[in-house]
């Protein structure tokens, strides 16, 4: 771990509130996708720092991208997803990552104490140390982010760098980029830039420019700047992601489920306790040589025998 | 008192392998349970410490719920010949607040099972294929679609809690309101006055063979 615990502000599978109590500004990684190159220095940037060993010696499969897919031991993808709008075909190169959500469904559909923490800056983290391997977040999380490795049985994801940004340095990522795609500061510091560069760019004629904070999460610590913000599927971002499934799971049922099993247990007693144990009174023994005489059946007995 | 030599009258009503079967459901179906609630709700999370630490139950589990399945199929297999509900279950059910109130009059006789066995039989069933069936899915979680991994947490959480309140249910009538049915669980014979009680129509039926045994017992 790399925060000390007085700057967790979030436990997954805990009852008791979490131990931070830092004040600490949000961070926010800023990804301005207008102005990425596609040179891949972030990725090779990120198995550097993280030293993962992602083995990306594959056959061709027909695209730009170093893997097709994020996996346990690749944490930060460039996309190169190939789209036709208004007759044009545009390349929209776009960094794949955890988006470090304010509300993050991983650590709330999380059944580990401890295993995903989230820090007062806003960085999400697996503790590996107590994840089980349920896999339980990959179904939380709105995009698709951890990965199970199956040689240790545990989820991986980008840290943004918690244990760089403990150390006041930028993440890994952010220091590598060439071009200035990737910036990293305070969130209040990075909306502002974001808003600013979304008037540029519509001031260049990209009118349906927009800055990609999701509210249904609780607003991301990756933020981005969508030259086609009107729709962020082109750049393989869900329009409208949420939590909402984890309402209902971890919501919902956990409601009814405890309700079924308090409320059966307590039933059956009180049940016990006015209707009492059902017996049915022995047959009057015979002795031993006498003939077999079977008292006469109770199938009406009440219960008090 | 004198010792004298007396007789009882038993009934044999659980053979060996359907005892072994029905064992075989109920510790199985208790492991999973346990295991499942600690993944379920965090205040059970310390079921999972007792059995042998939550990554390890995180590998067993699944096992132990192929394990349960088998065993739950054979008992269909077993059994399914005595759950058809027959019409005067369907008086049974109907009399149900009658019976569960401690009064007979007007509770038709059962035979070797009642209507509510019988239904916590089939609901044991299909709860146990559909657990399985959405078990899958979660097993390999990077296999699956993410739609589909949705609909089986829904379908398995809830089917877990379904077949846990009838088990509820289940063990409350076994154990302690019921008395003498453990001893047909465990020794695989009960009275022939629980018989009559409880099971009339099935009494009928095996009464004059060999399922009815006079042992002798000492006082
Ligand atoms: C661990 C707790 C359990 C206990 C103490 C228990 C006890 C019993 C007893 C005493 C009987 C005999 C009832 C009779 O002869 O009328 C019985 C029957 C039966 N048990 Fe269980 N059982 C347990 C778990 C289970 C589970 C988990 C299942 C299925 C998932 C199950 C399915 C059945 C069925 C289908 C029967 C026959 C019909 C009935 O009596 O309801 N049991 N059990
Ligand atoms: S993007 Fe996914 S893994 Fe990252 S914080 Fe959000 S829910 Fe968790």
């Amino acid at each position: 771990m790399a925060f000390e615990p007085t700057a967790i502000k979030a436990v997954s599978a805990s009852v008791t509130p979490a131990p931070g109590v830092r004040n600490v500004p949000e961070v926010v990684k800023l990804i301005d996708v207008s102005s990425c190159i596609g040179c891949k220095a972030c990725e090779v940037a990120c198995q550097e720092w993280n030293d993962l060993p992602a083995n990306v010696n594959r056959p061709f499969f027909g695209s730009y991208q170093t893997v097709p897919d994020l996996d346990w031991n690749f944490w930060q993808l460039i996309k190169f997803n190939e789209i036709q709008r208004d007759g044009r075909l545009i390349w929209t190169l776009t960094k794949y990552q955890c988006m470090h959500c304010g509300d993050p469904g991983c650590l709330r559909a999380c059944p580990a104490p401890g295993a995903i923490v989230q820090y007062a800056n806003g960085i999400v983290d697996f503790v590996q140390e107590n994840c089980i391997g349920c896999g339980f977040c990959i179904t939380g999380c709105p995009f698709d982010v951890p990965r199970l490795s199956p040689t240790t049985g545990k989820v991986y994801k980008c840290t943004l760098c918690s244990d760089r940004v403990s150390a006041g340095l930028e993440p890994a990522c952010v220091k590598a980029c060439p071009t200035k795609c990737l910036s990293f500061g305070t969130r209040d510091q990075m909306l502002a830039q974001a808003s600013y560069r979304v008037e540029q760019l519509k001031a260049n004629g990209y009118d349906k420019a927009a800055v990609y904070n999701p509210p249904g999460v609780g607003g991301t610590h990756a933020v981005y700047v969508l030259p086609y913000g009107d729709s962020p599927e082109i750049y393989g971002l869900p329009r409208d992601p949420s939590v909402s499934f984890v309402d209902v799971w971890k919501g919902g049922l956990r409601w009814l489920g405890n309700v079924v099993i308090f409320g059966g247990i307590i039933g059956a007693i009180l049940h016990y306790l006015r209707f009492g144990p059902r017996r049915v009174p022995a047959e009057e023994p015979v002795e031993a040589g006498a003939a077999p005489r079977p008292t006469e059946p109770v199938p009406g007995d009440g219960g008090n025998g | 008192m004198a010792v004298r030599e007396r007789r009882r009258v038993l009934v044999r009503r659980y053979s060996l392998f359907e005892r072994v079967v029905h064992w075989a459901v109920a510790i199985t179906f208790v492991y999973l349970m346990l295991s499942g609630l600690a993944l379920f709700w965090p205040p059970f999370f310390w079921f999972a410490h007792v059995l042998g630490g939550p990554a390890l139950v995180r590998i067993v589990h699944p096992y132990v719920g192929i394990a349960f399945i088998v065993a739950l199929l054979v008992m269909l297999g077993i059994w399914a010949k005595d759950m058809v509900l027959d019409r005067l279950d369907i008086e049974w059910l109907k009399a149900v607040p009658r019976y569960a109130t401690g009064q007979e009059e007007g509770v038709p006789e059962s035979g070797r099972f009642n209507a509510g066995q019988k239904l916590l039989f089939y609901t044991q069933i299909v709860a146990g294929i559909l657990l399985l069936l959405s078990g899958i899915v979660l097993w390999f979680p990077m296999q699956f679609t993410a739609g589909l991994r949705q609909a089986s947490f829904i379908i398995h959480d809830l089917m877990a809690i379904i077949a846990i309140g009838a088990l509820i249910v289940h063990i409350y009538m076994g154990l302690f309101y019921i008395r003498g049915s453990l001893q047909g669980m465990v020794e695989g014979v009960v009275s022939r006055a629980w018989a009559r009680a409880h099971h009339g129509r099935w009494y009928r039926q095996v009464e004059g063979t060999s399922a009815v045994i006079t042992e002798e017992a000492h006082d």
